[in-house]
């Protein structure tokens, strides 16, 4: 945090900067002066280059930062732009109350890409309570335009939100009525800072208020669809997350102030004189030494640092103790609960009460199901097809996530532009591209090549990506589409190679076509199957299967992500003869296991051919990137082929599922013996086997009950390992609480293939 | 206002479904939590703890 200017042009009565205990900005300057800024700035580009740090997070703070003018921030924000950057993202944020805001300030932010949270304590009675001039006037105007102008479509990116001081005598449902008319991207509700020596205000009898203020908003956000992100309300849900105010993760702030001293988080200034100094500064002291000082280190302990009443509180790892300048207390210091303790107790059991638990309704998954609903449905060892498709959802999520986290890494193309366009214009042709499963490594690769080594050097996927959206959405457009090895795929669609030297073709997009230039080549390409082939262009090939139609991915340069090399492109025969292949093995998985074959119908859309290996003539992989797709040895027997797309497929689904939620206890160094390897295994590992085990011993126990003589053999043979491996997982103390109730599933819908002689 | 960003361990199953029905444009500010966590949990060069199948070929990890 950036204290840039430390004076105000409001004079709020709630403020802790100028009206609690800590009054060291009466010494500092104004102004954070330009060399400071510059020190500043080196100081954490320094730390993010010697740690590689992948993001920086910088706010611009006050007093009130607008303060400073369009000029001077300008100078602010290019010193930091240009000394981070290169080490680090730099995610610039700005808080301000508004009152300065307006359009040459808005491009500026704009320009430099920074978020911009405002101040407003609800409608006009609520936020005059408070937030006034020093002669006594309203602000509530001014904060009003200010929000208009973050709101423009010009603007909106660099909207981050408002943030909310609580006061309990206003109206909980004409402030959130107030909030959300602003159409903000977050509300942030803070409770106004107090301590032990100084509670908070509780007027009337009612000993938990804010408790009860809160959870009224909280009723009224739930009621309405939760219209709005809630900060407080989001990191109050069991697994919700820390922020500075909630939860245990450790303490990641550090306050700048105008004079270049380092100094602890700000709210400390509540409590007493100096209480966020360190004695450090950005002159003489790296930020490493600032994060051993005792005030910083004593936050870094999770659970371990908090009072003995916290440590002994079932809802510790919600509320994390509560704000660290709430517990100040003169003689015990901050080993106290949070002045705030009972309303935080309050508030969670409101949050827990509402909405009541209800079961999902028959066939019909629900998005709040609990983690054990959808754990229990995949231990029966296949699961359902609502199962399924909430795991395609929540993956293809994952992949915007990261198509946003490299818009935020690496700014605003005409590729970006252009997606971000379709994504309205034709969202279904952007989340046809989006859900084929070598988008997300190529995001990866892109945001950090290290992550998928063996992939080159990191092109930017989004103009590829945006050409297929446009083909699929018939959508005129033009883009530089980097090439690689001569060639430039569009996901989904194809490749296409190019004769002669360069980086990049110009692609331009028109009605079942498209042109690309190079140089002074052009080829033009038609995807109407009936035309005649275009010259340099590799069309995707797809055969139907049961669950629609199945790509087999020769191509995109992304499904080298197995760890094994992939095959080259398959000559016409070959292909044909896999693709013929594939359909009769997803045959043979409906007549054996209809439940796997509905699973597979769930989400297997593309089969990567692996180049053969005369070692291990039979092979097949997963990728924990590439949900969706699974990669095999081209085989030419339909009923051995089944057996590796149902084991592979579990991989698939259990590696989806632990993108969210860790049923392996995280750091250890377990290694378990295991049947099917000499070494000893780490329990992921481990739990991968047995889940794929159990899926193959279920094949073979249906093939027992027809002819195949050496079913029952091979039924008994993956039985004994995932049995041995169940046990040996059970055994290791390595599962988490809901890694064990997975395990224990598995272990008795093993016992009822047995039972159920298939 | 709290800028920084939460400091979830995984991304949220519901953040995810929501996130499914908010424009591209607007997920870095609207689920910049669940940006946050999906940059921590799927993009894990360096930090993917002891035992955990990272890159998952899972047949050579199992």
């Amino acid at each position: 945090m950036l204290k840039v200017h430390s004076r105000c042009d409001l004079s709020c009565d709630h403020c802790y900067i100028y009206q609690h205990a800590d009054q060291t900005w009466r010494g500092r300057p104004a102004r954070m002066p330009p060399a400071t800024v510059r020190r500043a700035a080196r100081r954490i580009a320094e730390h993010a280059r010697e740690h590689g740090v992948p993001v920086v997070h910088v706010v611009l703070h006050g007093g009130e930062p607008l303060l400073l003018g369009a000029a001077g921030l300008r100078e602010v924000l290019a010193e930091l732009r240009a000394a981070i950057t290169p080490w680090a993202r730099l995610d610039l944020r700005l808080q301000t109350n508004g009152v300065l805001l307006d359009e040459e300030l808005c491009r500026l932010f704009v320009e430099y890409d920074v978020r911009v949270g405002v101040s407003l304590d609800g409608d006009r009675a609520a936020n005059d309570r408070h937030r006034v001039f020093a002669h006594g006037g309203s602000s509530h105007d001014q904060v009003r335009r200010a929000l208009a102008l973050l709101r423009r479509p010009e603007h909106r990116a660099s909207y981050a939100g408002i943030l909310c001081t609580v006061d309990v005598r206003n109206d909980p449902d004409r402030v959130y009525e107030a909030l959300l008319a602003e159409r903000p991207p977050r509300v942030d509700l803070l409770l106004p800072h107090a301590t032990w020596d100084h509670p908070p205000l509780r007027p009337g009898p009612d000993p938990t208020p804010y408790a009860r203020w809160l959870g009224r908003i909280h009723r009224r956000w739930v009621d309405d669809g939760r219209p709005v992100s809630i900060r407080m309300f989001e990191a109050l849900r069991p697994g919700g997350g820390g922020t500075e105010a909630f939860g245990l993760a450790p303490a990641d702030v550090l306050v700048i102030e105008t004079d270049g001293a380092w100094e602890q988080v700000d709210s400390l200034k509540t409590a007493y004189h100096g209480a966020a100094g360190t004695g450090l500064d950005v002159f003489d002291h790296p930020v490493d030494e600032v994060v051993r000082h005792p005030g910083v280190a004593v936050r870094q302990d999770g659970v371990d640092g908090l009072c003995a009443t916290c440590r002994a509180c079932p809802v510790v790892d919600r509320c994390g103790g509560g704000l660290y300048a709430h517990r100040w207390r003169t003689g015990s210091g901050f080993d106290n609960p949070s002045v705030y303790c009972p309303d935080l107790l309050g508030l969670i059991d409101a949050v827990n009460a509402y909405p009541p638990p209800t079961p999902p309704a028959s066939g019909e998954w629900s998005a709040t199901a609990p983690v054990d609903e959808l754990l229990d449905d995949l231990a029966t060892g296949h699961g359902s097809t609502s199962t399924l498709a909430l795991l395609a959802a929540t993956q293809l999520s994952i992949t915007r996530a990261l198509l946003a986290a490299c818009r935020d890494r690496f700014g605003s193309t005409a590729a970006w532009d252009l997606l971000i366009h379709l994504d309205q214009a034709a969202p279904d042709a952007v989340q046809a591209v989006l859900a084929h499963p070598f988008v997300r490594p190529a995001l990866v690769h892109r945001l950090d090549p290290a992550a998928l080594p063996g992939l080159g050097a990191a092109l930017d996927p989004l103009p590829a990506l945006a050409v297929a959206a446009a083909l699929r959405a018939g959508v005129p457009a033009t883009v530089r589409v980097p090439l690689r090895a001569g060639a430039i795929t569009v996901p989904t669609l194809g490749d296409l190679v190019l004769p002669g030297p360069g980086e990049s073709a110009e692609v331009t997009v028109g009605p079942g076509e498209f042109r690309a230039r190079i140089g002074s080549v052009e080829r033009t390409v038609s995807l109407d199957p009936l035309a005649p082939p275009s010259t340099g262009w590799l069309p995707t090939r797809d055969v139907p299967v049961p669950g629609g139609r199945l790509l087999i991915e020769d191509g995109d340069p992304y499904r080298d992500c197995y760890g094994q090399p992939v095959e080259p492109r398959l000559e016409a025969p070959a292909a044909r003869a896999l693709g013929r292949t594939l359909t009769d093995a997803w045959r043979v998985v409906q007549r054996d296991v209809p439940a796997h074959a509905a699973a597979l119908d769930g989400g297997l859309r593309a089969v990567v051919p692996l180049a053969p290996d005369p070692a291990r003539p039979l092979r097949s992989a997963t990728a924990r990137h590439a949900f969706g797709a699974v990669a095999v040895t081209p085989h030419p027997d339909p009923e051995t082929l089944a057996v590796l797309l149902v084991h592979e497929w579990q991989h698939a689904k259990l590696g989806a599922v632990l993108d969210l939620y860790d049923l392996v206890e995280p750091g250890q160094g377990t290694r378990i013996r295991v049947p099917w390897r000499p070494d000893p295994r780490p329990p992921e590992g481990v739990l991968q086997g047995v889940y794929a085990h159990l899926a193959v011993t279920q094949v073979w126990r249906s093939r027992a009950d027809t002819d195949d003589p050496d079913a029952s053999a091979q039924a008994a043979h993956f039985r004994a390992w995932t049995r041995d491996g169940v046990e040996a997982l059970l055994a290791s103390r390595s599962l988490t609480a809901a890694g064990e109730r997975f395990v224990g599933q598995l272990r008795h819908a093993l016992e009822e293939t047995r039972v159920g002689s298939g | 206002m709290d800028h920084a960003p939460a400091r979830p361990t995984r991304p949220d199953l519901d953040d995810l479904t929501r996130s499914l029905h908010t424009p591209l444009e607007r997920i870095t500010v609207e689920h910049a939590d669940l940006v946050e966590a999906v940059r921590r949990r799927v993009v894990t060069t360096g930090s993917v703890p002891s035992g955990v199948v990272a890159v998952a070929a899972f047949n050579s990890s199992i």
